[in-house]
């Protein structure tokens, strides 16, 4: 039964055509991902895509390994010898990619020197230019002691408690170093950009579409009578078309997330997952993962984001028999909450919202912690359970709506 | 099989859309009569467990139909009076599907699918989408897919509205021969679709019976003859209003009425037979005349 269920859903011409729109957004996610990556070669040309991520592998290759102070002091030594030259020196910005492309195998590290030497709110991105190798070796514990100042400044008075600043010191310190470090502008291109966040939210929109008629689409097609009149449309019926939009959800989420993955991994390379979030743009995160980690952690918040809004969509279509109301709940929830978010008197609230773990990479460096019961959690420690129980009282209560149904 | 209903009430708001009904029915073919508004819809939904009545009860063999919940309703088949279906589904696809919803198991559903295809003449057009389909084999789908479990209840609600006469004829036919061994409840507000196929007819009016019986019987019921005369066209509105009219012909020599009446109504009226649709003009007066094709 539920393999009809699915057919209704999939046969509406208009589901059709989301599917398809779906589609395109991958193909064009995956090649402004893809094409995200770039490359200047020696003569200060850029290059992106899978030609880009060539050369980069290439040069990296040399800087794989355990970020010790030896490492550290070393790229200090390549930096400032390239800044020395004329090409650096020059006021032609041409000149200068030159230089630039000489950089390019050991400039994640450089980064991560100018971020651990800069202030937390104050990242300056040539702070690295003005670290010595003496002093470079306390990268790590810069990284600490420029937290505790931060925490600790007027500006944070109020914003965290006390057990949520210990927490996120305990994190920091818990965080396993020297980092090691390898190539990994693949898994970098998929969770640092902001494609990954649109494609998350366009799936879920067109996901929207799809399961918002499972239910109401038997009181639009006026089906509702011969449905409730058999056998099994107070039972086992109702189940199918759970079932349906639970698999609707889970093969489509997923499917668009693993064939994006793939696309991107296999055009820039799988190498690097297990690499700290901290070698790349996540400096600052609390959260001590691999790429591969966040990817799944991302993946899962979504999944289950997803998961609960979609349900929710389905309860509203089941309660109130219409798809198009049902349909604004992904929408409100997906493109109206962070526009809320933004307004201050909503914030505190906002930050609870079911929208939050579609973008899980991304707010990585937020520091966003929640103190409940004197436990503190982190945003996806939080979240993700929260938003797992609901789903799990909301999805029965589905199928106690529906089989309550008075046709009139 | 013995379907009954006990002080069978369903309210909306203040409207009482059936009051207080009092019937039993087994085997047979029993023709619901009634202007649209009569309450015919409400009383086949609540038997049809759709919705729940205000007061009263409805029991098969003794057990309350909404207690029974799936075992009532694998005895029943339905075909309701806006018949709705899956539009990108085909003939085929709709009918395994409610094949599927009433249980049957999936080689039972598709023997019985072509069964049903070919009785009803779909056959040819099983792979058409039901989008494609015209009025009257949307409609012959449609009690195919009430016949698709064998029910020993079928509750057919206007099946013959909007069809045209040919198709009306037919759909008439099946249901006759459909109709055997099991208890079919068909409304309609149409005399011919039931005169001659129903065991016995209901009239509903306002909620309530207000007449049942077999077709001879209701006919008898009424004390007024029906009587045809020839009157100047200048004459119709004049009786029309002082009788109940049950048809109105122009002729070259003037206007045929047919009259419903105790008395001779003019010198030169003829008395006639007295049909159903007149009987159906007696309970229902100025309503009859809202629906178009009434007779």
């Amino acid at each position: 039964m539920m393999f009809f269920e699915a057919k209704k859903v999939f046969s509406k011409p208009i589901n059709k055509a989301a599917i398809a729109i779906l589609a395109a957004v991958l193909v064009i996610a995956s090649f402004l991902t893809i094409r995200d990556v770039t490359y200047v070669t020696s003569d200060g040309n850029h290059i992106s895509g899978i030609k880009a991520a060539g050369h980069l592998q290439q040069e990296k290759s040399r800087w794989a390994g355990d970020l010790t102070e030896d490492v550290l002091k070393k790229v200090i030594q390549e930096n400032a010898a390239i800044a020395s030259t004329k090409e650096a020196k020059s006021e032609d910005w041409r000149e200068n990619e030159k230089a630039f492309a000489k950089k390019q195998g050991f400039n994640d590290i450089r980064d991560m020197i100018s971020e651990g030497f800069s202030p937390i709110e104050n990242y300056d991105y040539n702070t690295a230019e003005g670290v010595s190798e003496k002093e470079v070796g306390e990268l790590y514990q810069r990284r600490l002691s420029n937290l505790k100042i931060w925490l600790d400044s007027e500006d944070m008075k109020g914003n965290f408690t006390e057990n949520e600043k210990k927490y996120i010191i305990d994190q920091y310190e818990n965080l396993k170093t020297p980092l090691y470090y390898e190539y990994a502008d693949g898994w970098k291109a998929l969770m640092d950009s902001q494609y990954l966040l649109t494609l998350v939210m366009i799936t879920l929109l067109v996901l929207g579409f799809l399961v918002s008629g499972i239910f109401s689409d038997e009181f639009s097609l006026k089906a509702d009578a011969i449905f409730f009149s058999a056998r099994l449309g107070r039972g086992k019926a109702i189940r199918a078309k759970m079932g349906a939009g639970f698999f609707i959800v889970t093969i489509i989420y997923w499917g668009t997330l693993l064939i994006y993955a793939l696309i991107v991994l296999g055009v820039l390379g799988f190498g690097g997952g297990e690499c700290a979030v901290q070698t790349g743009d996540n400096w600052l995160s609390l959260y001590n993962i691999s790429y591969i980690q966040d990817f799944l952690i991302t993946a899962t918040g979504g999944y289950i984001g997803s998961l609960f809004i979609l349900t929710l969509a389905m309860l509203i279509s089941a309660k109130t028999r219409s798809t198009v109301f049902a349909i604004t709940v992904p929408f409100a929830l997906t493109c109206v909450a962070p526009f809320m978010q933004r307004v201050a008197i909503f914030a505190p609230v906002m930050k609870f919202f079911p929208d939050q773990l579609l973008a899980l990479n991304k707010s990585l460096d937020d520091f966003m912690v929640h103190e409940i019961g004197g436990v503190v959690f982190s945003a996806a420690g939080l979240l993700i359970p929260l938003y797992l129980m609901l789903f799990f009282v909301i999805f029965p209560a589905l199928y106690w709506v529906y089989q309550k149904t008075q046709v009139k | 099989m013995e379907l009954k209903m006990n002080e069978l009430t369903k309210k909306f708001g203040d409207f009482t859309a059936v009051d207080h009904m009092e019937l039993s029915m087994t085997n047979g073919v029993y023709g619901l009569l009634g202007v649209n508004g009569a309450g015919k819809t409400t009383l086949m939904r609540m038997i049809c467990t759709l919705m729940r009545p205000t007061e009263g009860r409805i029991t098969c063999d003794g057990q309350d139909i909404f207690k029974m919940g799936s075992d009532y309703r694998k005895l029943l088949g339905y075909l309701p009076q806006d018949f709705g279906f899956y539009p990108e589904f085909t003939v085929l696809d709709y009918l395994l599907y409610i094949g599927a919803l009433k249980g049957l198991r999936p080689g039972v559903s598709k023997k019985r699918t072509e069964e049903l295809l070919a009785k009803t003449g779909l056959t040819k057009v099983a792979k058409k989408k039901m989008k494609k389909l015209s009025g009257g084999m949307k409609r012959r789908a449609g009690i195919a897919q009430a016949m698709l479990n064998d029910p020993k209840i079928l509750i057919l609600d206007e099946p013959t509205a909007g069809l045209d006469p040919n198709e009306r004829i037919r759909f008439r036919n099946l249901i006759s021969e459909l109709s055997e061994e099991r208890l079919v409840l068909l409304s309609t507000h149409i005399v011919s679709d039931i005169e001659y196929i129903a065991n016995e007819i209901w009239l509903m009016k306002d909620g309530s019976l207000a007449q049942r019986g077999t077709a001879e019987q209701i006919i008898n019921s009424i004390p007024e003859r029906v009587w045809t005369c020839l009157v100047d066209k200048g004459m119709v509105p004049t009786v029309t209003r002082d009788y109940q009219v049950s048809n109105i012909k122009a002729r070259a020599q003037g206007t045929e009425l047919r009259i419903l009446s105790q008395e001779k109504p003019f010198p030169n009226a003829v008395l006639e037979e007295t049909k159903l649709e007149d009987v159906f003009l007696y309970y229902f007066g100025e309503k009859a005349g809202e629906e178009d094709d009434v007779f």
